[in-house]
């Protein structure tokens, strides 16, 4: 007999890898779990749906770490993260007096994995703002290769290039510009 | 251009972990000598990480869209979906209303906890979980046991209530201690030991008045640690003044508080318990009180509500008494020597480690 928690050690590392099947078995099981109780609280059916997507890849993030381990359940976790996710947009809905204090979020469960994945959105959407910036072909050739996750082969097809180096001379071409923008963009936010 | 090109490629290797040792040992010292390129290199790094990362989250967050489609497509029932400027406020009225009722709910709770504790000041320090803390209730700060739940009865077991304490090892062979309230009403306890395991464990005895209670880890070849349990249970009260300090759980992770002794008897004169100087949390519950030279003289378990740092132990003695007035069948080794005397207080912490542990207790 497995363990239960091995089990559900074994459902997140296929999870963390991107695995189809046992993402879906995770979504689907706490699903109503979660978005039950947001729709008791105020929520909409979209609303509920969005906080436990945004709970789900929380615990993505999480995983993806080598030293991660569960200290909880999946369920505990994505309930305890959903509720906290939840309150936090209902903190900007009424940003009226007397309601939840701005640091009144410090000792909720699991504050620091959802600090870091608001920091690594923000993050991101520096780096997209920088992609979009970069002009053709560049844009898409790092989209395809970096999003679409294609090999270097498909994306020398796909793009016209002779063979796959031509295709990885202009993805280093790309990088160099890209890295320009995005580290411009983050040194004039530091201002 | 071939330089940009090297630099992005040794990038890629370094991202990817593909780079051979003897590479790498070589790169090292050219980093320390040429801080401007390690800089540069830095930088490339880190876009990259960043770049995958980014990636790898679209793909799953377009696969959990995907799976969402999937899902209620299978479950369709056809609604309207667009919402009415009118429901919109309803919805924000309604977010208004429930956290208006959590705050009733809290204050039925305070006054219900403070009924049997026979005045407004006592709180006990059993933690739920999920429980959400706010602050326009301060004065009421046992809020520790806001029932979230208590208006949602249908979700799924996952979300039932469930409280976590703290608990320590009183033998190495699966007897342990935690407060009485921490369990009360359980319908399955386990503890959660500092490697991250879980074991189940069932009540052997308690006593209600003083709040302490008795429990064994049902695994037979469980044992806390490798050695006896550090410290030893103290016989005689502590004096007034004595520094003592507490290892817990208010999180999942081990936490250290100290203080000292305020007063030798506790709430309301209980001469069954201390008063102590010594922060505490939710979640703290149980914790054992250890004096300088390793003598554990309490039990952490409850706090003063409008104070920060007035925390609440049971005495040793409470303890030994309960342990006295167990059935014939369970043989309690107790530690007779303590371990803990002459080391320093780091040292004091590392080795109770393995007998300090958080107790999680889930009801229907």
């Amino acid at each position: 007999m497995q363990n239960p928690i091995d089990i559900e050690q074994q459902l997140l590392a296929e999870l963390a890898g991107g695995g189809r099947k046992a993402t879906e078995q995770v979504y689907k099981q706490y699903y109503k779990m979660v978005t039950v109780w947001i729709q008791q609280n105020g929520g909409s059916e979209e609303d509920a749906a969005d906080i436990y997507q945004e709970a789900v890849t929380v615990l993505f993030e999480k995983a993806q770490s080598e030293d991660f381990r569960l200290t909880c359940k999946i369920g505990t976790y994505l309930f305890a993260v959903g509720k906290h996710l939840w309150y936090k947009k209902v903190q900007q809905i009424q940003k009226g007096p007397g309601r939840l204090g701005d640091d009144e979020g410090a000792d909720w469960a699991y504050e620091d994995d959802i600090k870091s994945h608001q920091e690594r959105e923000s993050h991101y959407a520096q780096l997209d703002s920088s992609l979009d910036q970069l002009g053709e072909p560049c844009r898409s050739l790092l989209k395809a290769f970096y999003q679409q996750d294609k090999s270097m082969i498909e994306i020398a097809a796909e793009f016209g290039y002779t063979n796959p180096d031509n295709a990885k001379t202009q993805k280093y071409k790309c990088l160099m510009r890209l890295r320009k923008i995005f580290y411009g963009v983050q040194a004039n936010e530091n201002i | 251009m071939a330089i940009e090109n090297n630099i992005w490629k040794l990038a890629e290797s370094l991202v990817s972990g593909e780079i051979p040792e003897t590479d790498r040992a070589e790169l090292e010292l050219k980093m320390q000598n040429d801080p401007a390129f390690a800089a540069e290199l830095l930088e490339c790094t880190n876009m990259l990480r960043s770049l995958e990362g980014s990636g790898r989250q679209k793909r799953f967050s377009a696969m959990l869209s995907d799976i969402h489609h999937e899902q209620s497509k299978a479950a369709s029932k056809k609604e309207s979906r667009s919402i009415p400027m009118r429901s919109h406020y309803l919805r924000i009225a309604s977010v208004a209303a429930g956290i208006a009722l959590v705050a009733s709910v809290a204050t039925f709770w305070t006054v219900k906890n403070t009924t049997t504790k026979n005045a407004t000041q006592y709180s006990v320090l059993r933690k739920e979980v999920e429980n959400i803390k706010r602050s326009q209730h301060e004065q009421k700060a046992l809020i520790n046991d806001i029932k979230i739940n208590a208006n949602s009865t249908n979700t799924a077991p996952e979300a039932d209530a469930k409280f976590s304490g703290t608990g320590f090892a009183i033998t190495n062979d699966g007897y342990f201690v935690t407060n009485y309230h921490v369990t009360e009403g359980a319908d399955s306890i386990y503890i959660l030991d500092n490697a991250g395991k879980y074991y189940k464990a069932y009540l052997v005895n308690y006593n209600a008045q003083t709040d302490i209670a008795l429990l064994k880890v049902e695994k037979k070849s469980f044992r806390f640690g490798k050695g006896e349990i550090p410290y030893s249970l103290a016989t005689k009260k502590a004096a007034l003044g004595a520094t003592v300090f507490t290892l817990g759980y208010p999180e999942d992770d081990i936490t250290y508080n100290e203080g000292y002794i305020s007063a030798r008897n506790g709430y309301n004169g209980d001469s069954m318990q201390y008063r102590l100087e010594l922060p505490a949390k939710s979640g703290q519950s149980g914790a054992p009180v250890i004096d300088n030279k390793g003598n554990l003289i309490a039990i952490v378990s409850g706090k003063e509500s409008q104070s920060k740092g007035t925390t609440y132990a049971v005495s040793s003695g409470a303890l030994i008494e309960l342990l006295q007035d167990v059935p014939k069948e369970v043989r309690l080794h107790l530690p007779k020597s303590n371990s803990l005397a002459k080391l320093n207080r780091e040292e004091q912490i590392e080795k109770m480690q393995a007998y300090t542990f958080s107790v999680k207790v889930y009801k229907k």
